[in-house]
């Protein structure tokens, strides 16, 4: 298919009503990926429908006020200068606020996000001998860090749930890795914590309904912060 | 149109993992992808593993010394990769009883939203409302019915009266009034990186 054709065809239109036949909508997709005025059009279109679904949920009360006519008691008695100044007051006071502590924050965080840098990473060992002492990695309180993983696979086992168990024993966070993941070395980032102690990550085979079978391996990790930080 | 030409430099650049065209390139298929894969998947979590395998091959073949040369055959060869993705799994489908797992959690988090982010959601959520406030009472029934609701889209036009033509050109222009405002939010995206 080409453009010509797509646009005559409304091919756009018919592929997000699902009007295209399965051979249909495998041509437009052919040439939809390589052309970037369908492409546009297409991702314009589902994203105007999607935030439709959202706009067309909301309560009809939502919109309906807006259309009022102004009686002096509705909307508009915002304005009397009686709300009006103490309202300005606060909304400057608010914008203040955001433009000079939160959006500058944010956009540190963001940029901190973007930006290279090294992060401390742990050597797990499988099931440490009790009494042997479990890695030990240099973190900084709240900071990420990586952890290389290697799970040694078994067929029964559709996926693996991990999770990080904190000195509490409790769990700090858990994600699922799918059977193929675990055929490398996983390296999770793992968001940083505040309690410095000996945390633990354990994984759990899982069947396809994802639940827990058996467990594969315990990796215990003594979590140490570094000078400055709290212990 | 805000949009960067997939040329020698765009895939030199994706080739040597550098992290804005990276960035760019997922934002621009992921959406497609999306799309595409829930034409013919059950789950969202179906959709999102199978987008990320996609992105997963086709970051592994760009890398290699044979890969992909001919930069304006990048969005074909995103396709084929995810029908190869597609094909796997209609295989392996087959082959396990399925399951109607909704909750599976996806292994790679998407990227932070930003300030900018929800500030541009929000105004494009006013378009939205702008163009929903424009139209006719039944074309927003229509809408509303068919998206929202899901309902069967032959049993709503026979019942406001319209045919399936009316109903692309419905879109049609829903769309193009809206597409000012997609564009706008691609060229803000852009500035922001």
């Amino acid at each position: 298919m080409n453009h010509d054709e797509a646009t005559r065809l409304m091919a756009s239109e018919k592929y997000l009503l699902d009007e295209l036949s399965p051979e249909e909508s495998e041509a437009f997709e052919e040439h939809l990926f390589a052309c970037h005025q369908c492409s546009m059009d297409v991702r314009a279109g589902s994203l105007f429908l999607e935030h439709c679904k959202v706009e067309l949920a909301a309560p009809a009360a939502d919109a309906a006020p807006d259309r009022k006519e102004d009686t002096g008691s509705g909307w508009f008695s915002w304005l009397k200068p009686a709300f009006a100044i103490p309202a300005f007051a606060l909304l400057l006071l608010l914008v203040g606020y955001q433009n000079l502590i939160i959006y500058p924050a944010l956009r540190t965080a963001v940029a901190q996000n973007r930006a290279p840098r090294i992060l401390p990473a742990a050597t797990l060992v499988r099931g440490v001998t009790r009494g042997a002492p479990a890695p030990a990695v240099i973190v900084r309180p709240g900071e990420p860090f990586l952890l290389p993983l290697e799970i040694p696979t078994e067929s029964t086992f559709s996926a693996y749930a991990i999770e990080l168990r904190g000195p509490s024993g409790a769990v700090v966070w858990s994600l699922k890795a799918s059977s193929e993941d675990v055929k490398n070395t996983l390296t999770l980032q793992s968001p940083g914590v505040q309690e410095a102690g000996q945390y633990n990550i354990v994984v759990t085979g899982l069947d396809s309904q994802g639940n827990k079978l058996t467990e594969v391996g315990q990796y215990p990790i003594k979590l140490q912060f570094a000078e400055g930080g709290k212990s | 149109m805000q949009f960067h030409a997939f040329d020698k430099d765009y895939l030199e650049k994706l080739k040597s993992g550098e992290f804005r065209t990276q960035e760019h390139f997922v934002s621009y298929f992921s959406e497609l992808i999306r799309l595409k894969l829930s034409k013919r998947m059950h789950s969202t979590a179906e959709v999102e593993d199978a987008r990320q395998e996609t992105f997963a091959r086709v970051f592994t073949a760009l890398r290699k010394e044979d890969g992909i040369r001919e930069p304006e055959r990048l969005g074909a060869f995103v396709n084929s990769v995810c029908n190869n993705v597609l094909m796997e799994h209609y295989r392996s489908s087959s082959q396990e009883t399925t399951s109607d797992d909704e909750d599976g959690e996806a292994n790679i988090p998407d990227p932070a939203v930003s300030v900018i982010d929800v500030i541009v959601e929000r105004e494009m959520q006013r378009k939205v409302r702008h163009v929903l406030d424009g139209m006719e009472e039944k074309d927003r029934r229509i809408i509303k019915e068919i998206f929202l609701d899901e309902r069967d889209k032959d049993v709503v036009c026979r019942e406001l009266g319209v045919d399936r033509e009316y109903l692309r050109v419905l879109l049609h222009r829903a769309k193009k009034s809206f597409k000012s405002e997609y564009l706008k939010k691609m060229a803000k995206q852009t500035m922001k990186r």
